[in-house]
Order: structure tokens, then sequence, then C-alpha cells
């Protein structure tokens, strides 16, 4: 049984790694622009992942327990040196640079937060302290505080700007509030005023994040602009149709229609040149990846394992339903990318460590 | 408990999901992959080769030659300061410039913008070579017009300029056509359908910058028409130094069949400003000029004749028979009629019509105007065709304007004596054209056979034969010689006003005006007149806008046709 569910996650990861793969082999196709060594960098970093995988699979998990905090606040440390001295791309620093390595904090905020929260919520036991305190310090403790924190890292985040991450934070957040325990009627209180403060958040957001949520309402006010890209997705993944046009032979792709097509963009590739069989596949890959964590979640009977692989499915799941929907057009273009699947080392190496844990999980779950 | 509704939760978010999916690529898909055809196949027009304008001696006056136009597609460009420094080091251009020009026009990150045009193909080669290390870099071919007579062709060629609408149509398709170049007046504008030739067009697979990818289908567009003019290049030459720094226009036409062998109009502008952005300057220095240079004096310009009605009033008292050569009328020097006094520059006493014509006696034909009266006169005048087009093959032609005696009277406005005695000397609110006087002056010489003033002499190798027609105008044909006559007197007597026109070598005959124009200004100097020399005949003009006295244009005259001898070109 544990030797099967280890098996699953090692398999179902390979795969997606491996349909990814082939888009990006795809996407960077006697191309200038997106030039094709970075499919042999997804490559050699795709075996480099595996490996890491499995080195913190044999790591004794309760580590990531006592690193929780110290990560926690190395990680705010890294995204205050973005916001001073980052690297300027596409109107955003969300890069560092440190000794010739640039990578991005925001990725590992996700990892941060994670932990932060498995901890967190891990040493309180809020069903079980509820006798012994006022209303107003469980609502400080079970709430208050672990918001706070979150919220902290998701400030630095949105200052970049990076609208996507900082409310996948916050999604995540919801999740693993919910799988805490807390009382529904505080959980959903929460909801209901983060609704209501919904309309004064318009006024923080930058003219170009503004212009992204006006052009998702309506592409064609700016084709040309704010819209191309999204005009061009839909374009690009409707003309797939059910059978693809075919490996390497996209139009859309090959004729440079489609911006960002090798990072948050990828799906869009697989759309075209496989069509509904592609797409539909490699969904179902994610849905079986995230129904096997799940299965984990159920048989791990510590809370802190427990509560972090909720969170990894909380994020998993969120990152891949908003990618996919930015792409055919349900969701805002948010700059999140597809796990396993598009470009970009720092993305690739944080999921990588999430299933590295769960394996860590699936091996440990009997003993306690 | 709670891991379940989140496993529930997921799995109705993965089910909308592929329902969107199934929505997206198989009920909608059809609606897309239409788009997508659309997205790639693009037809690029491409523009003829525009004919050459060549003068009456295959002298090349309008030459298309082929330039190089720098574009750059924002969305690829690395380092962007690398690459203007490039460009300015290879173009010669300042950096600010060039970076300034980009701005100006960048659109969209996928449009690419001109930074350069009509770069020569040294630089254009040095540039392609260097592609690889700037991929933003795009080189476009397109013609260039050049104009080697510069200012002294200017208002009969004209100028090529681009389409404005239709550059922003482009640019909206990202930006590939090149933009078509259309003729802006002279004959670049009137035979621009014949210089520009069939548009033709290719159809190609383009990637997202508009770049082709693949050749699919191909119209090559027709060669547009070489035409021949029946200017010559010399004679531009020679008219456009003599009129240089001066207001007004010198028109030289041969009286045997309308063919324009020059026509300037001063200022005059440098056609070649208009092609090349290098000019912007100057260009914008002809725009803003106070004497409008663009105008062609010639036959947009409408000015008083002056004396050289007289031409018309000495036709009609004869044709009416209210006078003969002989009929003689004193001039005391004024003339005074219903208490007003009209004056007269000279005093010539007792004269006859000859006289009249040669000194240009004001008192003479205030006579024979109150003679055969203002209906007689503006009928005269229109069977010149005065006060109407001339039909020549130029754009913008004005008609000039000769007052009429009823439709001022149907107008309310009143006519008095006053007014038939100021339209006698061409006074008053007549206005004629440069070009129109011409046209009368070489109906007169020709004894009343009407040419067609034209410059088209050839359209390819066919010679254009449709302004070769004489028309008779319907006046009595013995009465141009008496006319005659006194046109000649006025350059052989030793009193005539054109007496500087004497000359041994060239018969010249002619009417000399001083046209009073706006109070507080010069008087307008004309001289209309025509000669005959070893190989032509010729009806000519010269002009001179508030010139002061027509001695001015005389003189001019005379320059012009010695100069005109001098190189064997009369």
């Amino acid at each position: 049984m544990k030797k099967d569910l280890d098996r699953k996650i090692w398999t179902y990861t390979v795969c997606i790694i491996a349909v990814g793969l082939v888009a990006l082999y795809s996407a960077s196709y006697e191309n200038v622009r997106v030039p094709h060594s970075i499919f042999y960098d997804q490559l050699i970093f795709s075996l480099f992942g595996l490996g890491i995988m499995y080195f913190i699979g044999k790591l004794d998990y309760r580590k990531f327990y006592d690193a929780a905090y110290i990560f926690y606040i190395i990680n705010i440390i890294l995204l205050v040196l973005v916001l001073v001295s980052g690297r300027h791309a596409l109107g955003a620093r969300r890069w560092l640079e440190i000794g010739g390595l640039s990578f991005q904090p925001s990725e590992f905020a996700k990892l941060a937060v994670i932990l932060m929260l498995g901890r967190y919520f891990s040493d309180r036991h809020p069903t079980l302290s509820f006798d012994f305190m006022t209303k107003a310090q469980a609502f400080f403790l079970n709430l208050f505080m672990p918001f706070t924190m979150t919220a902290i890292l998701m400030f630095f985040i949105f200052k970049q700007p990076d609208l996507g991450t900082a409310f996948l934070l916050f999604g995540m957040f919801l999740v693993m509030l919910f799988a805490s325990g807390i009382e529904y009627r505080y959980f959903f209180g929460f909801l209901a005023f983060c609704l209501a403060l919904v309309p004064f958040g318009w006024h923080v957001l930058e003219p170009y994040q503004k212009d992204r949520l006006l052009v998702f309402l309506n592409p064609n006010i700016d084709p040309l602009g704010a819209g191309y890209t999204i005009i061009q997705s839909k374009i690009a993944i409707g003309s797939g149709q059910i059978f693809g046009k075919g490996w390497l032979s996209g139009t859309q792709n090959q004729l440079n229609f489609l911006p960002e097509r090798h990072t948050d963009f990828i799906f869009s590739v697989l759309g075209e040149e496989w069509g509904l069989l592609g797409t539909v596949l490699l969904v179902y890959l994610y849905f079986r990846l995230i129904q096997n964590i799940l299965k984990i979640a159920e048989q791990v009977k510590d809370r802190f394992g427990t509560l972090v692989v909720v969170g990894i499915v909380a994020i998993l799941t969120l990152q891949v339903i908003i990618n996919i929907g930015m792409v055919i057009g349900l969701f805002p273009v948010v700059g999140l990318t597809l796990p396993f699947v598009s470009y970009g080392r720092s993305s690739f190496l944080v999921f990588i460590i999430m299933m590295g844990f769960l394996l860590n999980l699936s091996k440990r779950r009997t003993i306690f | 408990m709670r891991l379940k509704i989140i496993r529930l939760v997921i799995i109705a978010l993965f089910i909308v999901l592929v329902l969107e999916l199934f929505y997206v690529q198989v009920i909608r898909g059809q609606h897309y992959y239409n788009l997508s055809l659309n997205n790639r196949i693009r037809i690029v027009p491409l523009e003829g080769w525009r004919g050459r304008i060549k003068d009456r001696h295959e002298k090349v006056l309008a030459d298309s030659r082929i330039s190089y136009n720098i574009l750059v597609s924002p969305q690829d460009i690395v380092n962007i300061q690398e690459l203007f420094q490039f460009l300015s080091q290879v173009l010669g251009v300042d950096q600010p410039t060039l970076i300034d020009a980009y701005r100006r026009k960048k659109f969209t990150p996928f449009a690419p913008v001109a930074v350069a045009e009509n770069v020569d193909r040294q630089k254009a080669i040095k540039i392609e070579e260097n592609k690889f290390r700037f991929p933003s870099l795009m080189i476009q071919e397109s013609f260039k017009r050049f104009y080697p007579l510069e200012r002294s062709g200017a208002h009969v060629i004209g100028y090529v300029g681009k389409l404005s609408q239709e550059r922003m149509k482009s640019f909206k398709e990202y930006g590939y056509s090149p933009p078509s170049m259309v003729g802006y007046s002279g004959v670049e504008e009137y035979y621009d359908d014949v210089l520009k030739g069939g548009s033709g067009g290719i159809q190609i697979e383009v990637n997202n910058r508009g770049q082709q990818v693949r050749l699919l289908s191909i119209k090559e567009p027709t060669k547009g028409e070489d035409i021949t003019l029946t200017i010559d290049g010399e004679i531009q030459r020679i008219a456009q130094e003599l009129i240089e720094g001066r207001v007004g226009t010198i028109v030289v036409m041969d009286m045997a069949n309308g063919e324009v062998l020059g026509l300037v109009s001063s200022p005059a502008f440098d056609p070649n400003y208009f092609v090349d952005h290098k000019f912007s300057e100057e260009l914008k220095a002809i725009l803003r000029h106070p004497l409008s240079p663009l105008l062609n004096r010639a036959i947009k310009g409408q000015y008083p004749p002056g004396s050289v009605f007289k031409v018309i009033m000495a036709l009609g008292g004869l044709d009416s028979k209210k006078i003969t050569q002989y009929t003689t009328f004193n001039c005391p020097g004024y003339f005074q009629y219903g208490g007003k006094t009209f004056g007269d520059t000279c005093r010539y006493g007792e004269q006859n019509l000859i006289e009249a014509i040669a000194h240009s006696c004001n008192v003479y034909f205030y006579h024979v105007g109150l003679l055969i009266g203002a209906d007689l006169i503006h009928k005269n005048a229109r069977l010149l065709t005065l006060g109407d087009l001339t039909g020549i093959d130029l754009p913008y032609e004005e008609k000039g304007f000769i007052p009429h005696r009823r439709v001022y009277l149907a107008a309310r406005k009143s006519w008095y004596a006053g007014n038939t005695i100021n339209m006698s000397i061409g006074q008053g609110d007549i206005l004629t054209t440069p070009l129109q006087l011409v046209k009368m002056m070489a109906t007169v010489a020709n004894e009343g056979k009407e040419v067609q003033p034209h410059v088209i002499k050839r359209i390819g190798e066919s010679t254009v034969s449709r302004y070769d027609f004489i028309r008779e105008v319907k006046l009595d044909s013995k009465i141009f010689d008496i006319v005659k006559k006194g046109l000649r007197a006025a350059v052989t007597d030793q009193n005539g006003t054109a007496r500087d026109l004497n000359m041994n070598e060239i018969f010249v005959a002619g009417k000399t005006g001083t046209a009073q124009s706006a109070p507080n200004k010069d008087h307008h100097a004309w001289f209309v007149g025509y000669a005959q020399g070893e190989s032509k005949n010729i009806a000519f003009c010269v002009f001179l806008e508030y010139g002061g006295s027509s001695h001015n244009a005389t003189a001019l005259a005379k320059q012009l046709l010695k100069l005109m001898h001098e190189e064997s070109l009369l």
C-alpha cells in the first residue's frame, strides 16, 4: 500500500514533466525569441530536480518542522532584498541575484507559507483550547495571527508587483485555515469580510493590473496591447480542436503569435498542437496526482504532516486551475506558472521540493 | 471530514475545467481555427515601380531609385542602447534623433517602426550584415523619387508623398504594407494613374510580427509607364535662373501646337524635400513661407491683366466695326467722364489704333470701351477663353474672372460707365491667369486659330494626340493682322512700351501691362508676347507679382529670349 502511493507520486510527476518537455520542445523549436537551448536547460534541470526529489524523500521531514519559522524569516529578508535590489524584468522586480544564481523568492514564499502555517496550526489545537480561552483570544490566536504572518509575505510580493502569487498565498491560507479545523462561523465570517473589502482593493492596484482586469472582462478593448496575449492564446487552444494540429505544427505557436508561450502560456501550445486529447490528458494527470496526494493527507496521522499536505494540494490545485483558466480566458492574466510544465527553475524547484516532502511523508506515515 | 469537502471541491473544479476545455476546443473550435488562419495569412500590397517623367529631349525630370528603409521591431529589441549606438554609427545620425523617431512612431510592440528612411545601398548592406547581432532590425525596400531639376521643375512636375490615412491603416494590420506614394500637384498628380502602374501583392504566411515566413502566392505589380513631356528642361533651367529671387512666373509655349516648353513659378521649391525626411526643416520653411512657394502662379495665380487686356479691346473694336485701323482719338493725358477724371501716363495727342497699342494709350481704349460697351467687352474676352480654364493637363487650375454687367445687375450691384472704362484697360474686377494670356496671345499670333496648351507629349511609347486640335475663334480673321501690327509696333516704335525687346536676331511682338493691384502695393508687371525664332514660334509671358513697371518684365523677357537664342532653343 505505502509503496504503491509512493510509486504513483513518482509516476504522475514524471509523466507531467514529460508532457511539459514535449510542449517546451515545440515552443522553442526553430525560433529566435525563445531559444531552443531552454529545452535542454529544462531537461537537465528536470533530471537534477528528480534527484533532489529523491534526496528530500530520504530526509526526516521533522527537520522541516524545525526549520519552518527560520525559513519563513529568511524568506521575508529575501523578499525585502528583492524590493531593494532585485532585477527588473517585464515591469516588475521579481528576481534576486546571489552569487551568479538568479531566482524568484516569491516562488519560495509558497513553501515558506505552507511550512509556517503547518507548524503554527499544528502547534495550536483550536478545538481543544477553546474552553480555556475567551472568544477574543481564540480569534486572535487562531485567525488573526496566522493571517498576519501570511499577509506580511503577501504584502512584499504584492509590492513587486506580483498580484498572482499574492492572491495564491491568500487562497492557500484559506484552504489551510479551513483544514485547521477552525469553526465554520469564523471561517465564513472571515471570507465574507474579505469579499466586502474587494471594492477597496481596486485602488491599491497598479494601472497595468487594472488594465489586465478590464481586458479580462473584454479582451477586445485593447487587441494589440494587454488583450493581445489572451486573444492569441484562446485562438491557439481553440484552433487545436479535438486532435490538434500536430506536434511542431501549431501555427500560433511556430509563427510566434503566442507571447510567453514557454512560461505562463505553455498550456496553449499543448492545446494547439495536441488538441482536446492533449489538454485533457494533462488535466487528468494533474487530477490523479492531486487525488493521490489527498490520500496521503488522509493517512498521515501527524497534524503538521496533514496540514502541509493540504497546503501542497491547495497550491497545486489553485495554480493548475488558475493557469489553465487564464490561458482559456476564464481568469485574468496574473502570471502564474503551470506546475512542472512551464519553463522556469524557481517554480520547478519549489514543486519538486513539495513532491519530495510528500514522498517523505508517505514513507513515514506508519510510524505514528 | 474537512478533507472530504476539500476533495469534493477539487473534483468539481476539475470537472468545470474539462467542460470549459471541451467548449473552447470542440464547440468553438472551428471558429478559433478560422481565426488562426486569418492570423497567419496576409496580403501584402506591392508598390509598383513609378514611371519616370522625361522632358521633350528624353532628359529625365523625375526618376525612381531604389532605396532602403530601416525598421525596428520593438518586441525583439535585446539591448536598446547597443542597437541605437550601432544604428547611429552606421547611419551617421546622432542617437537622440533616432531614439526620438523611434519613440514617436512606436505604436504597439508588434508593429515595426521605421527609424530611418531612404538609406543608401552601402549603409543598408552594412546593416543587413549585422542583422544577426540585432534581430530586431528589418530592412524594407522602397522606391525613392528623385528630381534632378530641383527647383526649376517644381511646379510642372509636382512631387510625391505618402498617403497618410493609408499609412495608419497599414499600422493597424501590424504595419507591413509599404505606404503607397501618391503624386501631389503637377504632372505627378495629373498623370498619377499612368505613372504608378498596377499594384500587385503577395500572399504570405506571417508570424506575429508580420514577418514573412513562407510565400504562398504572388501577383507582380505592373511597372508604371514613363511619360514624356513637351517641357524643355533647358528652358526650365534658364527661366528659373532668371526669375530666381523675384515673385512671378514665366510661361513659354509653342504657339503652333500648344506644347508648353517652359513653365516656372517663383518662389519655387525643391520637390526632393518632400521625398527625403532629412529635409524636414527645409520643408517646414517652404510650408510656412509667406509667399507660398507651392502655388503655381502660372495657372492658379489670378491677377488683373492691366494693359495686356487692350488686345481684347482692339479686337472687339475692330470686330464690331466701331473703329478701324485708322480711327484716331486725341489723348490729352487724362479722360473725363461723368465728372470723374481717368488718368493716363503720357500725353500722345492724336493717334490711331496701331500707335495706341504701341504706346499703350489708356485714353484711346477708354473711348473704344465706351463705344462697344461692357457686354461686348465681356463677349470678346470670353471668345478668347479668358475667364475659362485653359484645360492644360495640370491640376488645380483657376478660371480667373471676367465681370459681366448683367450678372452684376442681377446681383443688385450697380454697373456704371466707370466700370466699363476701368475694364477697358484691364482693371476693375478682371482677373486672369498668366497661362490664359499666353493662350490668348497665341490665338492672336495664329490669326484666330486657338491651340490647346498642354504638357504631355508621350505616354510610354504612344504619342498623345488628344490635345492636338485647333479651334477657330469666331472673329473676323483680318482684324488679327491689324492687332499684330500694333503688337509689333510696341517693340519697334521708338516710343513703344516694349522697345527693349527690339532685337535683330528674333522677331518679337507683344503687349506690356502695368496692372494696379492692392493700394499701397507695387504694380504687377506683365509682358505677354510672341516671338519667331529660327526653329520655333513661341507665345510667352513674363509676369512679376508686385514687380513694378512693365519695364522690369520686358527686361526679363529680353534676357529670356536672348539666352534661349544663344542656346539655340529658339
